[in-house]
């Protein structure tokens, strides 16, 4: 705004000019001009006061949904009621009539401002200059030299430990913003080395050597007559906390005497009779494999499309996953109940960097499949 | 320009229109079939000609099953010719990944004899005359079904795709006595859930959970198949980002 300035008035001149001058001398500065202007209506006639009407109702009609959202929100039945009870409807009616209240409130409002920006505000059409280009050369050119020129005088140029100390500052504080978030993921998962829990699951026997039990989610221990021919039970370690491990979850089946299955190189012997035991976690992201079809043997994953055939001693036939299920050892303990033999031969769930690497924990490639 | 975004608009419009009507038209069927457990020999007598006239080209003169057609139904129990039976998927129209559900071919009375005929033929498990549901049990319920059967049917029963054209079915359309029927048989690929495996009042609360389910009234409106996120958070954006749209250009045209 350099150039091509309005003749701007001085103190004398502002002393005498009303406000609507000074109004419309701060448009011209700006190249505007009003072209229209005006009431939409008539002050006080008819139409008038039905504009007024209009949009106090639109506000009115906000406020009310605004009172009765807040009405709704604390003394509504929002308990849950089940079905063939006579509460149901209300109950069912609590979302719905908070979501109503509130959205309408807020669309009437706005409503309302448009309406009120239309119907009772000034009437106008204005019309501005449009700029062309970019600024003149001499406020381009005069900027810059101001920045470089600040930067230059401020000295800091020679004063390194200013400037090293600055930038351990920005550093340190921006390390201040990030360590909340990032520094609870620094963990190491192998300071228990063999026992670590990325290996170690809650299948493991207990300290005395007592085997674990296969136990329902209640926490009933199985039996071999529990499952009949062609069906899967989920089961869980029976130790404390045992149906809550993310690690433990294990599928049982029974199968047909007459199936023949695959057993994997290493695993033989992990099958009781017709009853097999494997890991429920999908060793491509660890969701629970459960979509069991007992005509073909096949574990769906519902995440990803995985497959795994129970008949080839759970190998991938489909979808992401890389690895087989890993086999749970069962036998029976002296009163007739599933236990675990000993825990996983190896790791469950997802791949990690380590996995199939710990010599600790097995001799022989976990790849290898027969 | 004013003329390409009113119709725009309108289109918009109509498309809400037809989606609405599509989701109150929405019918549901209900299909009550009786069942009876006096089993005399007239009754398997009768099941047997049942037998003779309509199964046997399948499942062979003895039940022994024949190669390619149909599985041996020796020891399968009235539970699962009961099912089969009553939701209408026997007898079969032709052998495919999985059998439909359909209107069923023979009356309440003669599924009956032919289940007696069944059960008189090497037993097997049977649905109980009584107790079928237990209403006060609905929060148990609800844990084992989804423990048990939401991996397959879906949270809601609305069932979900398997491998290779299978699927397992809806359970909107499932009778307590059915329900029973498919949990103590394992139907095609379901896998059987016996009575040690879950009791008989685990069965009564997972029926009750699954038909407190279907009666329940939608809190949140329009079910959308019960499917969850995907379908709510597709449609939030095709109707709600079209709405929006269609909102700025019949604004803008009016401006």
């Amino acid at each position: 705004m350099s150039t091509d300035q309005h003749a701007v008035p001085d103190e004398a001149e502002l002393a005498t000019m009303s406000r609507d001058e000074k109004a419309t001398a701060g448009l011209a500065a700006d190249h505007v001009e009003l072209d229209e202007y005006g009431p939409v209506a008539v002050p006080g006639s008819p139409a008038d006061k039905r504009n007024e009407r209009r949009v106090a109702t639109w506000f009115l009609l906000s406020g009310l949904l605004g009172l009765l959202f807040a009405v709704a929100f604390i003394w509504w039945p929002n308990e849950y009621v089940p079905a063939y009870q006579d509460g149901q409807l209300a109950y069912a009616l609590y979302t719905p009539i908070i979501g109503a209240t509130m959205g309408g409130a807020i669309l009437f409002f706005g409503i309302g401002v448009v309406q009120l920006a239309r119907k009772i505000f000034a009437h106008e059409v204005a019309i501005q200059q449009r700029h062309i280009g970019m600024s003149a050369e001499f406020d381009r050119q005069t900027l810059a030299a101001q920045v470089l020129d600040t930067v230059d005088k401020s000295g800091l140029k020679r004063r390194g430990m200013i400037k090293g100390s600055l930038a351990l500052a920005g550093g340190a504080l921006g390390l201040v913003a990030a360590v909340p978030i990032l520094g609870a993921l620094i963990k190491n998962p192998w300071a228990e080395r063999a026992d670590s829990p990325l290996w170690v699951t809650p299948w493991a026997p207990l300290a005395d050597g007592t085997k674990v039990r296969l136990t329902q989610i209640d926490g009933t221990p199985v039996r071999p007559e529990d499952l009949a021919a062609g069906s899967m039970a989920t089961v869980f370690p029976g130790v404390p906390g045992g149906a809550k491990a993310s690690d433990a979850a294990v599928m049982l089946f029974r199968v047909r005497s007459d199936q023949v299955i695959r057993i994997r190189d290493g695993q033989q012997g992990f099958q009781f009779g017709d009853y097999y035991a494997y890991s429920k976690i999908c060793t491509h992201v660890g969701c629970p494999v459960s979509l069991y079809e007992q005509q073909t043997g096949r574990v769906l994953c519902p995440c990803h499309q995985s497959q795994f055939n129970l008949y080839e001693g759970m190998f991938p036939v489909f979808g992401p996953a890389t690895r087989p299920l890993p086999q749970l050892p069962i036998e029976l303990d002296d009163e007739g109940y599933f236990v675990a033999a000993r825990d996983f031969i190896e790791a469950v769930g997802p791949g990690f960097w380590e996995n199939g690497k710990f010599p600790a924990w097995y001799s022989e490639p976990k790849e290898a499949t027969g | 320009m004013r003329r390409i975004t009113g119709t725009l608009a309108l289109l918009l419009g109509l498309t809400a229109l037809g989606f609405t009507y599509a989701a109150f038209t929405a019918s549901a069927k209900e299909s009550t079939v009786a069942t009876s457990t006096s089993v005399d020999a007239a009754q398997v007598e009768r099941g047997q000609q049942l037998y003779q006239t309509s199964c046997i080209t399948c499942h062979g003169a003895n039940l022994q099953g024949v190669l390619d057609r149909g599985p041996s139904l020796v020891g399968v129990g009235q539970a699962a010719a009961y099912f089969q039976l009553a939701t209408g998927r026997m007898p079969a129209v032709e052998n495919q990944a999985q059998m439909p559900r359909k209107e069923p071919y023979f009356t309440p009375t003669q599924i009956d004899d032919l289940a007696a005929y069944i059960q008189a033929n090497g037993g097997g498990p049977e649905i109980p005359a009584a107790g079928l549901r237990d209403d006060s049990q609905v929060a148990m319920g609800g844990e084992l079904f989804r423990l048990n059967c939401a991996s397959c049917h879906n949270f809601t029963g609305q069932g979900g795709a398997l491998s290779q054209g299978k699927y397992a079915p809806s359970l909107d359309p499932s009778t307590d006595e059915q329900i029973w029927g498919a949990m103590l048989s394992g139907p095609e690929n379901m896998p059987k859930f016996g009575d040690g495996q879950l009791t008989a009042q685990e069965k009564a609360a997972i029926v009750a959970f699954i038909q407190n389910n279907k009666a329940t009234i939608e809190p949140g409106g329009l079910p959308l198949g019960g499917f969850g996120p995907a379908p709510e958070g597709l449609i939030a954006f095709l109707v709600g980002m079209g709405a929006i749209v269609a909102a700025t250009l019949w604004m803008g045209s009016r401006a």
